[in-house]
């Protein structure tokens, strides 16, 4: 299928889900869809499309917490942002690892980060941070404060 | 100066630890040991395990992953040694000083004998620092 192909496809198929398309360039497009839908979409994208799942970013934008997940669909060389906005009140979303086995560690990651939790996924343990680190704290949110007391922060001059 | 720290000098073997540095230093390091800058002039090899080593060569700035596996890699290392920090990273901790992930920096959890900064340093530099160590260990300071 063609590039346009592609997107009419999604657009019919997904048209309740689809919040908002964002054609930014020929190599990319962000398409925000609903948090409920993103395991249907993105198995469709992956299985059926045979997109290749290139890695899930988190930000924080003070009123959201936004997840990408990008695919890529090889053969026609285009980028798909899927983009899920996530109130701070409720940070949940199903988790995509039992349908995508490589979202797994993104998932922890994105999980001890921001503080997403992911409904559905195998093992949600730490990934990167250190088994002293306290519960509650995540160090990417924009309101993280120091909570280390014996933390160093002047160069000592 | 005493004999152990005199029969040290003479061919000092170095344990490459890296606590979480981009690579350059790293990359630095191992220019030193190739043919064109060749440190082995000064009788210098890499050792595999830390139980033959005399000098702990550090880059990277220290995160709390890294910290409690620098902390064990100091206590098995046999005594005396010398310990080299390389880089801004190990040296202050660079552009990374505010980081959730890197509370101290490194003169802080062990003590350094020499630093040489840069980012990364050249093997020039490196070479030098490691000279200047041995003079200065040699003057018996």
């Amino acid at each position: 299928m063609t590039r346009e192909e592609i997107l009419n496809d999604l657009k019919d198929r997904f048209k309740d889900d689809i919040i908002d398309v964002f054609d930014k360039s020929p190599k990319r497009v962000y398409i925000e869809i609903k948090p409920d839908s993103i395991v249907r979409f993105a198995k469709y994208v992956f299985r059926d499309l045979g997109a290749r799942f290139n890695i899930a970013s988190g930000v924080d934008t003070r009123q959201h917490i936004e997840i990408l997940y990008h695919f890529i669909i090889e053969e026609i060389n285009l980028l798909i942002s899927l983009r899920v906005k996530l109130p701070k009140s409720k940070l949940e979303i199903d988790s995509l690892a039992p349908t995508i086995e490589a979202t797994n560690w993104i998932e922890r990651e994105i999980h001890e980060l921001l503080g997403v939790n992911f409904k559905g996924h195998p093992d949600l343990r730490r990934l990167l941070l250190p088994d002293e680190w306290p519960e509650g704290v995540y160090p990417l949110r924009c309101d993280y404060q120091e909570w280390d007391e014996n933390a160093i922060r002047d160069r000592g001059v | 100066m005493s004999l152990k720290l005199k029969a040290l000098l003479k061919s000092p073997w170095v344990f490459h630890l890296s606590t979480g540095s981009c690579n350059n230093c790293d990359i630095e390091i191992l220019d030193c040991l190739t043919p064109r800058f060749d440190i082995e002039r000064f009788g210098m090899l890499l050792a595999g395990s830390i139980k033959h080593a005399d000098v702990l060569l550090i880059t990277g700035s220290c995160n709390r992953q890294s910290v409690v596996r620098l902390k064990r890699l100091y206590e098995q290392i046999p005594k005396p040694c010398l310990v080299v920090a390389v880089g801004e990273c190990a040296l202050s901790r660079g552009l990374f000083i505010p980081s959730y992930n890197c509370p101290v920096p490194l003169d802080k959890i062990i003590p350094v004998d020499v630093y040489i900064p840069g980012c990364p340093p050249k093997p020039e530099a490196i070479i030098a620092g490691v000279v200047k160590l041995i003079e200065k260990v040699k003057a018996g300071k």
